[in-house]
């Protein structure tokens, strides 16, 4: 029987991933440096309200308010994308854990929900302080907001059932279904509240497309927060397997 | 100074806090983390010296 | 040994609840009152805009609230019997498949949540709603009531699998089960509202938040089922 089960081969520290690590994060760093920068000094800033007269500055005629606040959305979707990586990422370790039954892939999972939920709270952290300046308010229930303040909740919910089981295997079981259901649940949640008509709440719709100085910005700040994801989710994993490895033996030592 | 080209830049200053804001706590949040990861690693090296010890007693 | 078919286990399994609730009569009476106690606190926090508020409005919200921190409080419960009494161990060792108790858990728990509305609802209407005339669209509240009820058991019977093993179960059934059903909660206060409202336009609110919380149900059920079985054998 155990024979017969086809060998897996599990994540564990000091695999490849660990070799490209410490470059990752130092080009995450750089590119993510240097995509602040270009948001800041390159990428040329967005219209806002039309002046009640034209202005010529230096060769260009301007027309409308520049606006400073959409700098943060240079960070700001990157990070939402990101976030969401991390989350499918999780969820594919849990679906690989309750597969196979093995304990390497739920701290895999674990610990790419944690990234996941650092950066949920980057992207809510930038998106509030935008809407605080631009809508004039603290919180609004427009379907994005509301789609990620769930996203948040049940991400927290998840880690704080993962504090309140103490049986390892039971706690991972419990966690791949949960962030099963959290991964399902978040598209549904966006399209419901989005396609409910509401008088109340204003739907928001954005200018389309982006100018290329914007889309190279938001491009290089997003490969950059890839790698800083990536990076940040191998160290934690390293830890949490050393840090098992470590209890094991321990447990070893005591028998 | 002219005040068309007061009116063009004028949301810039009061705006300017929410992003400085902004940047400011992702990257405090991303400290965050680091320090927390950091952590369990010197939890994990103090058990591994009392694993020691615990090894070193019983070979003696 | 020939076993019985699939449906006659879910008929066994379902008698054995429903049998179970009619002889101590626990949980519908803690629902019940429960419902008639969070209608009382309403009766306070409206106590100084019950004459100039918009009733109409607010009703729907009110009571999808009254509603889920009922089925909080019975979904919680559902599973405290099988666990006091190592009933659940019991069902396992038996050859069936977990789909089917999962399914008459949650039946289980429809019945006991429609039982609750059927005498909350009127209670509701009767302490609020008695004011004005009723708009000749209010039986339509009927549908949102039962495919929110339908949702919420189905995700709350899998989700009181998960907490009853962990410490503080009744805090964490919470944490889990709001955030999950927010879609389904929001669709149907949308629905509800409008068929309390009436207005010209009613059904314009009231078709497409069912359609997506049909959609909702018939998702979340398909994965609950699914996921069942790693849930029950942990």
């Amino acid at each position: 029987m155990e024979k017969a089960r086809k060998k897996v081969t599990a994540p564990e520290a000091g695999q490849w991933p660990d070799k490209v690590l410490l470059p990752a994060l130092v080009a995450g760093a750089v590119l993510t440096t240097v995509g602040f920068l270009m948001a800041f000094l390159y990428a040329a800033p967005v219209n806002g309200a039309a002046l009640s007269t034209p202005q010529l500055v230096g060769d260009n005629m301007v027309t409308n308010q520049q606006l400073l606040s959409q700098k943060i959305f240079y960070f700001h979707m990157p990070v939402a994308i990101v976030s969401f990586v991390a989350l499918i990422l999780a969820v594919y370790y849990g679906i690989r854990f309750l597969m196979t039954r093995e304990a390497r892939f739920d701290t895999c999972s674990r610990a790419a929900m944690e990234v996941a939920l650092l950066f949920v709270i980057f992207t809510m952290v930038t998106g509030d302080l935008w809407t605080r300046f631009e809508w004039g308010v603290w919180w609004t229930w427009e379907p994005r907001l509301t789609t990620y303040l769930i996203l948040m909740l049940i991400v927290i919910a998840y880690f704080v059932l993962r504090n309140a089981v103490d049986d390892p295997e039971r706690r991972a079981t419990y966690s791949g279904v949960i962030s099963i259901i959290a991964l399902v649940d978040v598209p549904i949640c966006f399209m419901i509240t989005r396609l409910i008509p509401s008088s109340i709440h204003p739907v928001v719709t954005r200018e389309g497309g982006m100018a290329p100085d914007m889309a190279l910005t938001v491009a290089l700040i997003m490969v950059g927060m890839l790698l800083v994801a990536f990076a940040l989710y191998r160290l934690r994993f390293r830890q949490l397997r050393l840090a098992e490895r470590m209890q094991a033996l321990k447990d070893q030592l005591e028998d | 100074m002219n005040p068309i080209l007061a009116d063009m830049y004028s949301t810039v200053i009061p705006s300017a806090p929410f992003i400085i804001g902004a940047y400011a706590i992702v990257w405090l949040a991303l400290l965050v983390y680091v320090i927390i990861v950091v952590r369990g690693l010197k939890k994990t090296e103090e058990q591994m010296a009392l694993l020691e010890e615990a090894i070193a007693k019983k070979t003696e | 040994m020939n076993t019985p078919s699939t449906f006659r286990q879910y008929v066994t399994l379902l008698k054995k609840d429903l049998r179970q609730e009619f002889r101590t009569r626990e949980m519908l009476t803690s629902m019940g009152i429960y419902a008639l106690l969070v209608i009382i606190v309403y009766g306070a926090a409206l106590a100084l805009t019950a004459r100039g508020i918009d009733i109409a409005h607010m009703g729907g919200g009110l009571l999808w609230v009254l509603i889920v921190f009922t089925s909080l409080l019975g979904l919680g419960r559902s599973f405290a019997h099988e666990k006091e009494q190592g009933c659940l161990e019991g069902i396992l060792l038996v050859p069936l498949d977990r789909s089917v108790v999962y399914l008459a858990k949650a039946t289980a728990n429809i019945l006991f949540m429609l039982a609750v509305e059927v005498i909350a609802v009127p209670l509701f209407y009767f302490f609020f709603m008695t004011g004005e005339p009723a708009a000749p669209t209010l039986p339509a509240i009927v549908v949102p009531l039962l495919v929110g009820t339908v949702g919420m058991a189905g995700i709350g019977t899998m989700l009181s699998t998960i907490t009853i093993n962990t410490g503080s179960k009744d805090v964490l059934l919470a944490v889990l089960f709001i955030p999950i059903i927010y879609p389904l909660l929001y669709a149907c206060v949308t629905a509800t509202t409008a068929a309390i409202t009436g207005t010209e336009f009613w059904t314009d609110f009231y078709v497409m938040p069912l359609v997506l919380a049909c959609g909702y149900d018939i998702v979340m059920l398909l994965v609950c089922w699914v996921l069942y079985d790693f849930v029950v054998s942990a």
